[in-house]
């Protein structure tokens, strides 16, 4: 090993130069590109194809399909009668629904990571709070929605709980409220993620040299400093990818929307969701408009996810090539 | 030996992949199906929304030895069992032999989708004959547009008004069903029986849908014209009326037809004076009177209300493909015909049959009563009054959907959470996605 690494250059050993394990790893990732072509690439461009057309079911007849150019696009954009354009609604209820769970999110998370990976606290027992704030993800987001639904219904627990304390009304009711439907779906999202987050963000700041800690406690940075000068910049790769695919799970939220709301996205649809609307169309095929619907979803996501990697990883170069300037200013 | 074991890995891999690849080829081979029409299968497919008809066919056929029954169960709400239907129909042709659907239940909503298709087939190819002992809108029902029918009802679905005898004695000062019945047979005195409920501190009806099917089977035109423009019935507007002026006033409650909230009234301990449903009510939504504990079995009279009407039935039909015709033959026969089987569906699970001739029976005998929940009272007698008037008209194939969705978006005007314009805005907007090719009127 180590005469590999002194390099080949001082020793022609033409054994060594003839074996390169890179094929084999090219050989070895086929079989993912194989199913990823077929079960994810070919479908993502039948879908664009599809949504050009006019295809769906009446009954158990098919209509279609026909070849209607950007027809769908155009419905899709154009304003109800009461001048909403809904599928704008829908990309707003999604976002806000996903930044008031994903804010609190991405802040616990972030510092039960702190907690559990400083040398300072040494928190016991990290095995069990690990697994406890992990559970929430093991449940199923139906059922999970299932039970939330159950609790905070009319004749749930938390009603009856609330009525006898003499906080609420007897009438009032969890789901006729856009601010409370909302904020237990974000609520949802929230348990379900923060978890996971927690972990992966533990990973990342495993990954940094413990002695940049030490060195800049033994400069004297406070706690805040170190946080914002070491331990974020040097996060920032992980912490862009949480973000990143946390913002992809959020632009695809159903589940939990769809079965607390019972397909509704009540009151008043402030709670329907990009794909429950896709869903909507499905229920008769209609696979012109869902694909249609289908094509925006994945626009907003690349052009989101695009934003955020550039904002981000830009400030996390300009920190280190500050502080690589920085180092330069000290030689 | 590094080499070695990667060319072995991948090796393995590659053999994973062409293995998967060599499987799917494999499974057409086995598709094909015998074509002795004489032969029969073994493997018997059901395809339904819920466990009701399992119940009654595990006890009441015997399955010929040798044959697999399985049972393929999807929810209805929000049209979930339609679409696992229709994409299992329409991969009929290519399915084997012991996959292929052979008998499927469907609702009044839909049938006529399923009944005016070639994925049915005329029950006298296998020697089934509707018998004059079964309710004629049953067969009109199950029959296409050139009246070749394609299946049966086990059930006939006349509905009427389950009201609460101590709740009568109350309002009313009487609970002898022949007096209520007086008290509420139009609506104005329904209406007005609402105001005096409300006064004595009762609920008229627990759902603000409750009275949605006594109006909306009564209409007189479909839910859409010939043009497949959406319009409404006077009926359901007088519904829509009716059940703002509850809600407004306090009569009803805002819970979903199916809700806990609305269950949960007909415990003891409920408020609520009368519920609208036909024969199958009783098992499949009054558990909760039932409760030993909790429930109020006995304390409920039948009368028939302000409208008479019909909400739902299943019809049982047969897939085109099925190769268990003998068996579809027999299932038809046991629950139309039997009279063995009709009259167990009446004494043993309170059913309503399908049967002429074994309703009669009950409905003469005195002796006869219904004491699972109403102490003793005949309701046989009064559903077979009704069951004369009800007629199959005006049904289209979007009738699941579109009940289903009015009452959802009213719903939330209902309960205060939007107006009514926009209430109706949405459920237009609902139409408009769920039926492309349905016209709504400004949408």
């Amino acid at each position: 090993m180590k005469k590999h690494a002194n390099g080949s250059g001082r020793l022609p050993d033409r054994q060594l130069k003839s074996v390169s394990y890179a094929k084999w790893g090219y050989f070895f990732i086929i079989p993912f590109f194989v199913v990823y072509i077929c079960f994810t690439l070919v479908p993502q461009f039948l879908t664009i194809y599809n949504s050009f057309f006019e295809n769906y079911r009446d009954g158990l007849n098919e209509i279609g399909p026909n070849y209607v150019g950007l027809d769908n696009y155009e419905t899709l954009f154009t304003a109800d009668s009461s001048g909403t354009i809904r599928i704008l609604k829908y990309t707003s209820n999604t976002m806000v629904m996903w930044f008031i769970g994903a804010l609190p999110q991405f802040v616990i998370a972030m510092l039960l990571a702190i907690f559990f990976t400083s040398a300072r606290l040494n928190i016991k027992g990290q095995g069990f709070f690990k697994t406890v704030i992990y559970m929430p993800n093991l449940i199923m987001a139906a059922a999970f929605s299932m039970l939330f639904f159950t609790l905070f219904s009319r004749v749930g627990p938390i009603q009856a709980l609330l009525v006898e304390k003499g906080w609420i009304d007897a009438s009032f009711d969890f789901f006729s409220h856009r601010i409370t439907v909302r904020g237990m779906i974000a609520m949802m999202n929230f348990l379900m993620w923060f978890g996971n987050t927690t972990i992966v963000l533990m990973a990342g700041i495993m990954g940094i040299d413990q002695s940049l800690f030490e060195s800049a406690t033994l400069d004297g940075a406070n706690a805040w400093q170190v946080f914002f000068r070491v331990t974020l910049p040097l996060l920032m790769p992980i912490f862009v990818y949480c973000l990143i695919t946390a913002m992809i799970g959020g632009i695809q939220m159903f589940d939990v929307p769809q079965v607390l709301t019972k397909g509704n996205g009540a009151p008043n649809e402030t709670t329907r969701t990009l794909v429950m609307y896709l869903n909507g169309y499905l229920a008769n095929k209609n696979y012109g408009m869902a694909g249609a619907i289908s094509v925006i979803i994945f626009i907003v996501t690349g052009a989101l996810g695009g934003v955020v990697y550039r904002m981000l990883s830009a400030q996390y170069k300009d920190s280190s090539r500050q502080r690589r300037q920085r180092k330069g200013d000290v030689i | 030996m590094k080499k070695v074991f990667a060319i072995l890995l991948a090796a393995l891999m590659l053999l994973s992949v062409v293995g998967c690849a060599e499987k799917t080829p494999s499974t057409p081979a086995a598709t094909k199906a015998p074509d002795k029409p004489a032969e029969q299968g073994k493997v018997f497919n059901i395809y339904a929304w819920n466990e009701e008809f399992k119940g009654f066919f595990e006890k009441y056929y015997t399955i010929p030895e040798g044959v697999t029954v399985n049972w393929i169960i999807n929810p209805s709400d929000n049209g979930v069992y339609q679409q696992k239907l229709d994409e299992a129909l329409r991969n009929q042709d290519k399915a084997s032999a012991d996959e292929k659907i052979d008998l499927f239940l469907a609702e009044a909503d839909y049938i006529g989708k399923y009944v005016n298709s070639n994925y049915t087939m005329d029950v006298t190819s296998f020697g089934f004959q509707n018998a004059p002992t079964q309710y004629e809108y049953t067969i009109k029902a199950a029959s296409d547009d050139n009246g070749v029918c394609k299946g049966v009802s086990f059930q006939c679905c006349p509905a009427a008004v389950i009201y609460r005898k101590s709740i009568a004695m109350d309002i009313l000062g009487t609970d002898d069903p022949v007096e209520v019945q007086a008290a509420m047979d139009n609506w104005e005195k329904f209406d007005a029986l609402a105001a005096k409920a409300k006064e004595k501190g009762y609920y008229m009806t627990a759902s603000f849908a409750e009275t949605f099917r006594a109006f909306s089977n009564n209409c007189t035109k479909p839910w859409v014209d010939a043009d497949n423009n959406l319009q409404f019935d006077p009926q359901i507007t007088a519904w829509m009326d009716q059940t703002e002026n509850y809600i407004k006033n306090g009569y009803t409650l805002t819970a979903g037809i199916w809700d806990t909230e609305k269950t949960n009234e007909m415990f003891k301990a409920g408020k609520t004076f009368c519920f609208f449903g036909p024969a199958w009510y009783y098992n499949f939504c009054m558990n909760n009177a039932m409760d030993p504990e909790n429930g109020c079995v006995g304390d409920w009279r039948i009368v028939k209300g302000p409208q008479a009407y019909f909400w739902g039935g299943t019809w049982l039909l047969a897939a085109t493909g099925s190769d268990n015709t003998d068996m579809l033959k027999e299932i038809f026969e046991t629950f139309t015909v039997n009279e063995d089987v009709c009259s167990k569906l009446v004494s043993e699970q309170n059913q309503f049959p399908n049967n002429t001739k074994v309703v009669e029976k009950f409905a003469q005998d005195s002796s006869y009563g219904n004491t699972a929940i109403l102490d003793g009272q005949n309701d046989i007698a009064i559903f077979a009054e009704l069951a004369k008037d009800i007629k199959w008209e005006n049904h289209t194939n979007y009738d699941q959907l579109l009940n289903e969705g009015l009452q959802n978006k009213l719903q939330e005007f209902y309960n205060g959470s939007v107006d009514k314009e926009t209430a109706m805005k949405n459920f237009y907007n609902y139409v408009k996605e769920t039926y492309a090719n349905i016209n709504v009127p400004e949408a």
